[in-house]
């Protein structure tokens, strides 16, 4: 293998490893906070690091430009909207998850 | 719910400044791109459709970052419906205007008897960005439609 081929290999496993942990996440998660922190961080870092795999395997050129812009607004907007979608729940006044002896 | 219109009413909204630095980093961004994906439509995917609901989301996004009252009292009640019929009228003029200089309806070629060079690329490219208006206007008024809510009173 080159190493441009390893390096798209453990760039996708990354991705595909994060991706598995922002889903277990959003099934598992018992509240809207909870699962806004599980699928902003693991879900913002796959879609990361697919498109950088994406972009090592294209190599230079326009194409490579075109995921990089991807790659930037993926890291500035998707958190983000975690943010505002968890700002939104607190303004509608709904409480955080506890267990029985914290409350 | 009964006390719902007043912990989410606009009036009470506080913006926040996250949200507010990224829609400004990442609006401009997302205009170009819109208009980019309108002018692929002729030859590549994307096309007006597509491209108009993305200028749209513009106006959502500014919405969601500085409060839909504020955004509808900035953009106006008659922007929308002018966009929409701007862009209704350049689509009929160009499918009509083909037809009253004796080709068919959309029929760009005959546009090149005027001196327009490429006059079927273009021709497309035109009626491409006149339905991205007429589709961002559309986005636009719905939005703020439903954001005021059942009875039409303005938050």
């Amino acid at each position: 293998m080159t190493p441009r081929e390893i390096a798209v290999l453990v760039l996708s496993l990354g991705a595909v490893f994060f991706a598995i942990v922002a889903a277990v996440g959003l099934l598992r998660l018992p509240d809207i906070y909870a699962r806004a922190h599980s699928t902003s961080k693991s879900e913002t870092l796959g879609a990361v690091l697919a498109l950088a795999a994406v972009a090592t395997s294209y190599g230079l050129g326009h194409n490579t430009l075109k995921v990089v812009l991807l790659l930037l607004f993926m890291f500035l907007t998707n958190p983000t909207a975690a943010h505002a979608i968890t700002r939104a729940a607190r303004e509608r006044g709904i409480e955080p998850w506890t267990t029985e002896d914290e409350q | 719910m009964s006390d719902a219109p007043e912990t989410v009413g606009v009036s009470s909204y506080v913006g926040s400044p996250i949200i507010m630095a990224t829609v400004r980093v990442v609006m401009p961004f997302v205009f170009t791109f819109g208009l980019f994906v309108m002018f692929h439509g002729a030859d590549s995917s994307g096309g007006g459709f597509q491209g108009g609901v993305i200028v749209g989301t513009v106006v959502l996004m500014l919405g969601i970052a500085f409060g839909i009252g504020a955004t509808r009292d900035w953009i106006g009640p008659r922007l929308p419906v002018a966009l929409v019929g701007i862009g209704v009228l350049a689509f009929l003029f160009t499918g009509f205007g083909s037809v009253l200089l004796g080709a068919g309806f959309l029929e760009y070629s005959v546009y090149h008897d005027l001196g327009i060079p490429h006059a079927t690329k273009y021709g497309i490219e035109f009626v491409e960005l006149a339905i991205g208006v007429i589709v961002a206007g559309i986005v636009t008024g719905l939005f703020f439609s439903i954001a005021a809510g059942v009875g039409g009173e303005r938050e």
